[in-house]
């Protein structure tokens, strides 16, 4: 019952009405005497005590099914208090049992030993077996399965003017022609039948090349719809005999050498890797000196706003100052965290380095504060933060310009060692001159001078103490980037087993 | 501009309100340690408005978390002047937070470091104070619209002259100029370092090539030989 109410979902109330119900007449003695009370309240007609009824049933707490849980489940879990079971059975079948088994319907079909031949017989032999009544006298099921190869034949004409080779008599092709129709192409067993003592040793792959040559040349010199109606057999001998040798020089194979190409392999892949991670340097360093070069390009841009500073208002100069910063921040150094929820905020929290920037940098970065005689906490107003902050990613991309080019200074090492290995003595002029560059060079200092002398310009305009600093010595210099050196006899290490493996694939 | 709609929780978008403070402690050394308790030093730390206002009527108040060792360690003042006069023997980190009269704001923390010692140099020039203050911007970012109110119509809060201890207009001006020779300095560096590091990656790209070479050199020799044996 409770199913087809919530089928239909009709209100569960709807029950409790009077006469309605047409589960009433099965109910429990509670539900009945219920029922008295209020064929009472009617006769007497007393409202009173009809509405005490609702009321009652509306306290009740009126149990809704939940969303999405299936009216089966729900049926079992909620309704029995509603739905009273039935006390008369119900159920009219005869239970579980099944009186009789039936199984099929027809009759039974009977079956006869008779006897029978096989079409893919030629001797004609009789054998007999069991088959049902109904199929006596049709023919043997099987013979379906026996499918022949229609093998060309060639006439001694076509043999001469086509099928002429310098292997092969006319009398082994015919042979082996022969062995073909007779085992149906079964390659291994016409090798293992081929009259080797009259026509000579031949390998399976020769046979199948004489015979499919054969077969190409017959479809092409014939109009016969037979054979040219198929498509041209290709057959590459050379490369079947290659690889069969290959298959036999892999099965041959000694333990050790197994184990020599299996270390070979391993190797290479070794070689490889180190060969993309070389290359993935080298093109983190293209991306530093791209950031480099556009640091470069932004002073330059930035010069050119302090200059217009004088005459224009502060605010719009901070705006492009603002822009070109951002670009920094995205060229290289520290990306710091934007504030872009609202609420409230201190500005020295703009300050905070964030997380990304490792241990070593921050440390550096503090050295190089110190050094240049900068609070660590410098006073956070909008100019200072974004300065510092500035400041800070530069110095960032300082550390790592310094890092990349003590790598790049040990890497030429091993080279300039590769090199004298190689050819003693004879360094290539070019190379040396550039190779004495850790102590800068006369050259290097009038290069550097023109620069400091257009920097002069605005450093006087700020600060002229700042000229004095720079000629005593170069921050850069403080950083300390030589705890990359370990790596160093590892990477010496891999160039021996370079070397070595070289030879080995060489041979 | 004013935006009250309720999906932007009655914020005002893209506005963005500075307020300035300093915050900070100074200290007095008694001349001796205190008999009862071994105090010695006076002390009062404070949040004051950078500039000359009245910060009450937008901050509702502000707690200062003192060291566990005092009674009731946790102060709350909630009219001007902030601050709170101690007495004590050590150093601890005091926490203060800011609260403000739009409950929909959150607090803001502070963390300072009373300092009660002189340092030397200090003591050698016979200072009695010691003053210890930080400056700091509140930034309010999209503030509700009630807060935008209240922190566009704080009065002055004295009419005599706003001052600190410290200087804090020189110091920004000092420190904008050492950030600016500090990054100009680092910029050459970079520059220069970037220089440097392109001269090398063409003299490595060039050592390379010889030694690519050489050994091609050394391959067909070593062919050769081989050839000459096998002739």
């Amino acid at each position: 019952m409770a199913d087809v109410r919530d089928i239909l979902e009709w209100d569960v109330d709807v029950q409790a009405e009077p006469g309605s119900a047409p589960s009433s007449s099965v109910s429990t003695g509670g539900d009945s005497a219920a029922q008295q009370m209020r064929k009472k309240d009617e006769i007497i007609g007393s409202h009173a005590s009809d509405k005490k009824q609702r009321s009652r049933k509306s306290q009740e707490p009126t149990f809704k099914r939940p969303e999405g849980m299936h009216r089966e489940v729900y049926a079992l879990l909620y309704s029995d208090k509603k739905d009273p079971p039935p006390l008369i059975p119900s159920d009219t079948n005869k239970g579980y049992k099944q009186m009789k088994a039936k199984l099929g319907r027809s009759k039974v079909r009977p079956w006869k030993r008779m006897p029978f031949t096989n079409p893919a017989r030629k001797d004609g032999a009789v054998f007999h077996h069991w088959r049902r009544v109904a199929d006596e006298g049709k023919d043997y099921p099987f013979a379906r399965f026996n499918k022949e190869v229609s093998i060309p034949l060639y006439t001694s004409q076509e043999y001469q003017l086509h099928l002429h080779d310098e292997k092969w008599t006319k009398q082994a092709t015919d042979h082996l022609f022969d062995l073909c129709n007779r085992f149906d192409l079964r390659w291994v067993v016409v090798h293992d039948r081929f009259d080797y003592a009259s026509y000579g040793r031949r390998s399976i792959e020769d046979m199948k090349e004489r015979y499919y040559n054969i077969i190409n040349k017959l479809a092409k010199a014939r109009a016969d719809p037979n054979l040219s109606n198929r498509a041209a057999q290709v057959y590459d001998a050379e490369h079947e005999r290659k690889r069969k040798e290959q298959l036999l020089r892999l099965f041959n194979r000694t333990q050790e050498q197994v184990e020599e190409e299996e270390m070979l392999i391993a190797e290479l892949k070794k070689i490889e890797l180190r060969k993309k991670e070389r290359e993935k340097k080298t093109q983190d360093l293209q991306k530093l000196i791209t950031a480099a070069d556009n640091n470069a390009e932004l002073r330059r841009t930035e010069r050119k706003i302090t200059k217009k500073k004088i005459q224009l208002p502060q605010s719009k100069s901070r705006k492009e100052l603002e822009g070109s910063s951002k670009q920094i921040l995205e060229t290289g150094g520290i990306k710091f965290p934007d504030f872009k929820q609202s609420g409230v905020y201190l500005r020295s929290q703009k300050m905070k380095l964030p997380s990304s920037v490792g241990q070593k940098k921050t440390k550096a970065i503090e050295h190089l504060l110190d050094e240049l005689g900068i609070p660590i906490q410098p006073m956070p107003t909008e100019d200072i933060c974004q300065l510092y902050n500035e400041l800070r990613s530069d110095m960032v991309l300082l550390y790592e310009l310094k890092l990349a080019h003590a790598n790049c200074e040990f890497e030429l090492q091993t080279l300039r060692h590769r090199y004298e290995a190689l050819a003693p003595g004879k360094l290539p002029s070019s190379a040396l001159s550039l190779n004495q560059q850790p102590p800068p060079t006369a050259e290097e200092d009038a290069e550097a001078t023109p620069t400091l002398g257009e920097e002069g310009v605005d450093v006087k305009m700020e600060d002229s103490s700042d000229d004095q600093s720079s000629k005593n010595k170069k921050v850069s210099e403080i950083i300390d980037v030589v705890t990359t050196s370990p790596s160093t006899p590892r990477k010496r290490r891999t160039a021996i087993e370079q070397s070595n493996m070289m030879k080995k694939l060489k041979k | 501009m004013a935006d009250y709609g309720h999906d932007s929780g009655g914020r005002v978008k893209g506005i963005n309100l500075v307020k300035p403070i300093v915050y900070g402690n100074i200290s007095r050394y008694f001349g001796k340690k205190r008999e009862e308790d071994g105090h010695t030093h006076q002390w009062t730390i404070y949040v004051k408005p950078h500039r000359n206002e009245d910060m009450s009527t937008y901050v509702k108040k502000i707690q200062f978390k003192l060291h566990e060792s005092y009674a009731n360690a946790l102060r709350v003042v909630s009219k001007p002047p902030y601050e709170i006069q101690e007495t004590g023997w050590g150093e601890f980190e005091i926490i203060i937070k800011i609260f403000f009269v739009d409950p929909n704001e959150r607090p803001v923390t502070l963390y300072h470091f009373l300092k009660l010692f002189q340092t030397d140099t200090n003591l050698f020039l016979g200072k009695k104070t010691l003053v210890s203050e930080h400056y700091d911007e509140m930034i309010f970012q999209d503030p509700t619209a009630m807060m935008q109110q209240l922190l566009c119509s704080s009065r002055v809060l004295t009419l005599g002259a706003h001052k600190h201890e410290t200087d804090f207009n020189e110091l920004e001006e000092k420190t904008v100029v050492a950030l600016q020779s500090a990054r100009k300095k680092i910029r050459f560096e970079i520059t220069e370092l970037n220089e440097r590091l392109k001269q090398s990656k063409d003299t490595i790209t060039h050592f390379k090539e010889e030694i690519r070479k050489l050994e091609e050199q050394e391959r067909r020799k070593e062919r050769e030989k081989v050839k000459e044996k096998v002739t």
